[in-house]
């Protein structure tokens, strides 16, 4: 055996890296992220981000309400300690005569309507805060953006009136796991907030 | 025990992601919600139906009058989503999925229902299984293929919950649900059955306690066949009329078979009714079996049942209340006979203590209330024989349900110890 690739060891950091990327690999990029800090929250951007494209935009079409599912994590370090967390939803639906999009933030049922794709993108990002609050300036921390379309499991087509159908559930267990759920994931760091934009408070929910 | 918990926990984890998930859409959330449709089309395997203007019969009278009954209203995107899953059980399709689109007028909307066939029709299920602390499993497991508007079933099962006794066995069904129209529909079953007995049951009708002298004595297996016609009088109401021609070997060796050949009847209600905040449910029942020597039946007895119920639900609330009696007149077998202390009625009794081989009466009332999937109910009721006192029992009960899943432990209301009962299962 060559003795220099048997004594080449894997870190630990090395294996808690690959951990942290493995569920992203299913996962689209959310392409660059930009941030910028409001005193009390940290505001995320993507501007490569189009969700309201694909099998969503198309289920919108179809006249059918489609909810994301999205979460900020702020993390103390690169090795995945988690600081703080906010997950949100934001519900989407598309009026078939306007052709405009309109969306629910979940958690503050704060609503808009009438808008293009792009535009109801950048609302729902721009309403996505998370609260630095208690964080040093300078403290470095590391950012990840999730955003997945919610797929509940129609548990009708296995369970009705005849009871529970075999192979019905046979079907829904042999899918690829996530294959009818899209998803986008983004990250960055370290960032320090004393080195990020500041803009005016804007009315968001903390996290 | 230990299974029953391994059982609760497996299923509590089931239920629990699709408790958090699942959910009723509130119609204003869909923007869509402001347009009145204008038609609905239906769309299967090389076929198209316009509810607005079609009269043909690829669907059941009653789900295209629900159908039909969108247009000219405001979309409700929920509401097509329960149709769709009724098209889905109609058809037995793989998928149904809906479309919105423009309609003709301003203002107005089509939806488009698209209807996916699986590729083979035939299913395996199971229909009900259940676990009670005090007398075990039950279940059953069918395969069902369907031709058109006949299915063929084959089923398996076992079952220590329904009757006095507990009973193995087979059965094979076959179901028309198209006889000309589709207002009617016919049904052939056979079962064949090998019967256990508990102990209590055996001591009381081996000592003669008064009672045994109405019924028939311990058998050890048990056939039956029944056709049956079900009538849709009115999308609400059905009548089904029909036979039931049972054959029961005693169990003392070189008895002769018994025969217990009845004619059953059975009138069903349902309804409901729903507006911005409740929806309200009424179902209601009248069974009569009676058995005659006209069929060449060895016992003459008429068993007369009904049962009531209604529910209201508002929001995450859901408050159940079932009323259900009956009574036996003649000597009727023991398959026939009322039985309490199950897995529905006086929930956490042991059914052998109210009355060991059952009785020729029964009153009981159970009032339920949820909250999202948790549960409380509250039971009483009696059973005895003709001439006896009735004596009324309680029982109370916490929970969690979901669909047709539950999880509940169940308490006798007694002096003493607490002696609850452990019940999992669906469809019970």
């Amino acid at each position: 055996m060559n003795s220099d690739f048997a004594h080449r060891q894997i870190s630990r950091r090395s294996w808690l890296l690959a951990g942290l990327t493995v569920p992203l690999l299913s996962a689209r990029s959310t392409g660059n992220l930009s941030f910028a800090f409001d005193g009390d929250d940290l505001h995320v951007a993507a501007p490569q981000l189009h969700f309201l494209s694909g099998r969503p935009l198309a289920r919108l079409q179809d006249g059918a309400t489609v909810v994301f599912i999205s979460q900020l994590t702020i993390f103390r370090d690169d090795r995945g300690t988690v600081w703080r967390r906010n997950p949100e939803r934001l519900t989407v639906s598309y009026d078939v005569w306007e052709e405009k999009f309109s969306v629910i933030l979940g958690s503050t049922n704060r609503r808009v309507s009438r808008l293009s794709a792009s535009a109801a993108e950048t609302w729902c990002l721009s309403n996505l805060a998370i609260s630095a609050l208690g964080m040093e300036p300078d403290q470095p921390f590391w950012f990840r953006l999730d955003l997945r379309t919610a797929d509940p499991k129609d548990l009708s087509a296995v369970v009705g009136d005849p009871g529970i159908s075999i192979s019905a559930l046979i079907e829904l267990f042999s899918r690829k796991p996530g294959a009818d759920q899209d998803q986008w994931t983004g990250y960055a760091g370290p960032l320090r907030l004393s080195k990020l934009p500041r803009i005016s408070a804007r009315r968001t929910r903390n996290g | 025990m230990r299974i029953a918990w391994l059982a609760a926990l497996v299923l509590g984890s089931w239920l629990t992601p699709f408790t958090l998930t699942a959910g009723t859409e509130d119609p204003e959330i869909n923007v869509n919600s402001r347009y009145t449709v204008e038609t609905v089309i239906v769309r299967g395997d090389g076929w198209s139906t316009n509810l607005a203007s079609d009269h043909d019969e690829k669907i059941s009278s009653g789900l295209r009058e629900e159908i039909s009954a969108l247009i000219g209203k405001k979309l409700n995107v929920s509401r097509l989503d329960d149709l769709g899953s009724r098209l889905r059980k109609e058809f037995q399709a793989r998928a149904v999925t809906h479309r919105v689109q423009r309609g003709d007028a301003p203002e107005s909307v089509r939806v488009v229902f698209q209807i996916v066939q699986r590729p083979a029709r035939f299913d395996v299920s199971v229909p009900k299984f259940l676990y009670a602390s005090k007398q075990g499993w039950s279940g059953e497991a069918e395969g069902t293929a369907t031709i058109g508007h006949n299915g063929f079933t084959f089923g398996l099962a076992s079952d220590g919950d329904e009757l006095v006794e507990r009973y193995t066995g087979l059965l094979a069904r076959y179901e028309n649900t198209r006889l000309g129209t589709d207002r009617v529909h016919l049904r052939f079953e056979f079962e064949s059955y090998h019967d256990n007995w508990n102990g209590a049951s055996r001591v009381a009708l081996a000592e003669g306690v008064p009672g045994t002298e109405e019924t028939s004595g311990i058998y050890r297996n048990r056939m039956n066949l029944e056709p049956m016609v079900v009538f849709v009088v009115a999308r609400p109401l059905t009548l089904s009329v029909g036979a039931s021609f049972q054959r029961m070997q005693e169990e003392e060796p070189g008895m002769p078979i018994d025969a217990a050949n009845a004619f059953v009847t059975k009138l069903q209600y349902q309804w409901h009714t729903e507006d911005a905040q409740n929806r309200q449910d009424v179902a209601a029942g009248y069974s009569l079996h009676a058995g005659t020597r006209a069929l060449g039946s060895d016992f003459v007895y008429g068993r007369q049942h009904f049962e009531a119920r209604y529910r209201l639900t508002r929001g995450k609330q859901v408050f159940t209340d079932e009323v259900q009696g009956g009574w036996l007149t003649g000597r009727a077998p023991l398959f026939e006979r009322y039985v309490a202390g199950n897995s529905t009625l006086l929930r956490g009794w042991n059914r052998y203590e109210i009355d060991p081989f059952g009785g020729n009466r029964i009153i009981h009332n159970s009032v339920d209330y949820r909250y999202g999937i948790f549960q409380v109910f509250y039971d009483t009721g009696a059973v005895w024989d003709r001439g006896q006192p009735a004596i009324a029992r309680h029982s109370v009960g916490v929970g969690l349900r979901q669909s047709a899943f539950f999880l509940a432990i169940a308490f006798p209301v007694r002096e003493g110890r607490a002696d609850p009962m452990f019940l999992v299962g669906m469809n019970y």
